[in-house]
């Protein structure tokens, strides 16, 4: 049986991927739009700089986001002047699970919004839009289930996240030791049955969140 | 009146029109490549790269000149591209709403003019091509706009379609009267719907007359003028089954007399469709005919095309206008020529009811 200490896991699990997600979305879809549409130069080394995060071993990311967070440093600096505490707390885990889920989001909306036909946008202007009414109206319903499937990748990312995770807020009990760190960290004192527990309560909240994207899309089909 | 003077760089030459359109409906020809998608989407506001001036009734729409440049959601030009184009996620009845700006009651004679009432809870999906072009019309003319621009909107529908759609666009030019330019490479379907020709090669304006004229000018291409016909529409007015006709008054004035046809009820729109050779032509009033359908009628233009003389007649005390394809030795027998009175007859089974 799950014990409370596997509730308050589980809760401080999900909060983390869930902010992260939230706060993930708008400039994931901003960012994904950007990369379907811009044509300019500088195209290459912006996608390769988005995609950073999935080629570089967490740990190094997590380390240089250590380095960027520190006092010394003008993020750091400029994030303690207003009280923003990361390192070593759960807001610390929400920006690792972000920068690790953020090109996730991005490459599934880049390309849902490559696959809306460019021609709809301009019809929707002869018919009155605005180029940000046109976007609302057109391009967005038409990238919606590409855009969801984004978002259940980078949530379902930002649930087992352990790399970097583990360098920017470490793995204190009760505060951010998240449902992967607490599997490493049982299997590491040689508590193998609680680690797959914790295995087990993963599968459920991985099928719980595919099965809820899955009825917020056929929702979405029904009104549409 | 439409003022267009546009230059557009186009992939192998630069598009330069400079052309006053009076009202009506203006036929845009020429062969693929020449620039006729190029200018209607550069009307539209819809390339950038588009230079020059586009004034509509006194609106100014464009004029680099005076830097006067509005986006496309400002220009109020509806734009029908060749396919369709329908927003996919949306209902047929959310496609026409879409930027909907005619008052109600002139929304829904729209919708029972492109016969779109029954097909508002479908998706563009399960439309077929003739519905999409329908739909598409009728969004575009629901903003209420100053100028409709129509990439050929006949094109790939097969003839049956054709003979569907086309009625619809004759209704749509007699109810509502927006300045129209039409893409369409049948020299046919200028002659019944336009006014005027423009005609497009590699971006330059070649010729600019009346379609009868283009068809006098030279040996048209065959497919351009085959199968050229009549589009009556009207409404049925009664049946006589002794008779075995049916009576239909045609929307210009006048009666016809069709084969009866009692599946369509008294008031029921209909277009009827009479082939162009199939129209006899006496310069004295016919007696003791059997053609249950003979009207006076004026030659308005008379043009030789091919191995046929193309007549274009307006009907008296009537405003339709009939197309008639005659040999030239009748021609010249009857000594028919432009201003002339003459008594058109129409067999009833030579018109088909659609």
């Amino acid at each position: 049986m799950p014990t409370s200490e596997d509730l308050g896991i589980v809760l401080l699990t999900l909060r983390v991927a869930g902010v992260a997600t939230a706060l993930l979305l708008v400039p994931g879809v901003l960012a994904g739009f950007g990369l379907a549409r811009y044509r300019g130069p500088g195209r290459g080394a912006l996608e390769t700089l988005l995609s950073l995060p999935l080629v570089l071993p967490p740990t190094a990311i997590g380390i240089v986001l250590l380095e960027a967070l520190s006092p010394r440093r003008a993020p750091g600096a400029w994030l303690a002047a207003r009280g923003l505490e990361l390192v070593f707390t759960w807001k610390g885990a929400v920006l690792a699970a972000m920068v690790m889920a953020f090109p996730l989001l991005v490459r599934s909306a880049r390309t849902a919004f490559e696959e809306v036909e460019p021609r709809l946008v301009g019809i929707a202007r002869t018919l009155g839009c605005s180029p940000v009414e046109a976007f609302r109206r057109v391009t967005l319903p038409l990238a919606r289930r590409g855009i969801l499937a984004g978002v259940v990748l980078a949530f379902s990312r930002a649930l087992g996240e352990f790399g970097a995770t583990i360098m920017v807020a470490g793995s204190i009990p009760g505060r951010t030791r998240t449902l992967a760190l607490a599997i490493f960290q049982q299997h590491q004192v040689g508590r193998d049955a609680e680690a797959f527990r914790l295995v087990g309560i993963t599968v459920l909240l991985a099928f719980g969140a595919l099965w809820v994207a899955e009825w917020v899309g056929r929702r979405g089909e029904r009104v549409r | 009146m439409i003022e267009v003077a546009l230059t557009l760089p186009l992939a192998a030459t630069t598009l330069v029109v400079d052309v006053a359109l009076p009202h009506g409906v203006t036929a845009v020809m020429g062969p693929s490549g020449a620039g006729k998608t190029s200018l209607l989407e550069a009307m539209a506001g819809l390339r950038p790269r588009a230079r020059g001036r586009l004034i509509v009734n006194g609106e100014v729409l464009l004029d680099d000149a005076r830097g006067v440049r509005l986006p496309p959601e400002r220009r109020r030009v509806g734009y029908v591209p060749q396919d369709a184009q329908l927003f996919p996620h949306l209902s047929v009845r959310r496609n026409v709403l879409f930027g909907a700006r005619v008052p109600r009651g002139r929304l829904d004679g729209l919708l029972e003019v492109l016969g779109l009432t029954r097909l508002l809870e479908r998706h563009p999906a399960t439309l077929s091509g003739g519905e999409r072009q329908r739909v598409a019309l009728a969004r575009a003319l629901a903003t209420d706009p100053r100028l409709l621009l129509l990439d050929e909107p006949l094109a790939g529908l097969d003839v049956a379609l054709r003979e569907r759609v086309l009625p619809y666009l004759l209704r749509l030019r007699a109810e509502w009267d927006v300045p129209t330019l039409y893409v369409t490479h049948q020299l046919g379907e200028a002659i019944v719907l336009a006014e005027r020709v423009l005609v497009l090669e590699s971006g330059r304006v070649a010729r600019q007359e009346p379609p009868l004229a283009l068809l006098a000018a030279e040996v048209p291409e065959a497919d351009a003028v085959r199968d050229l016909e009549n589009f009556l529409p009207g409404r049925v007015r009664s049946h006589d089954v002794d008779g075995g006709v049916t009576r239909v008054a045609v929307d210009g004035g006048g009666e016809m007399t069709v084969p009866l046809a009692r599946e369509r009820a008294p008031g029921a729109a209909v277009t009827l469709v009479v082939r162009a050779e199939d129209v006899l032509v006496a310069v004295d009033a016919p007696r003791g005919i059997s053609a249950r359908n003979v009207f006076a009628a004026d030659v308005v233009a008379c043009a030789r095309a091919g191995s046929d003389v193309t007549l274009r007649c307006r009907l008296v005390d009537a405003t339709s206008a009939v197309l008639v394809r005659l040999t030239p030795s009748a021609v010249g027998m009857l000594e028919i020529h432009e201003g002339r009175r003459v008594w058109l007859a129409m067999k009833s089974h030579s018109i088909r009811m659609t």
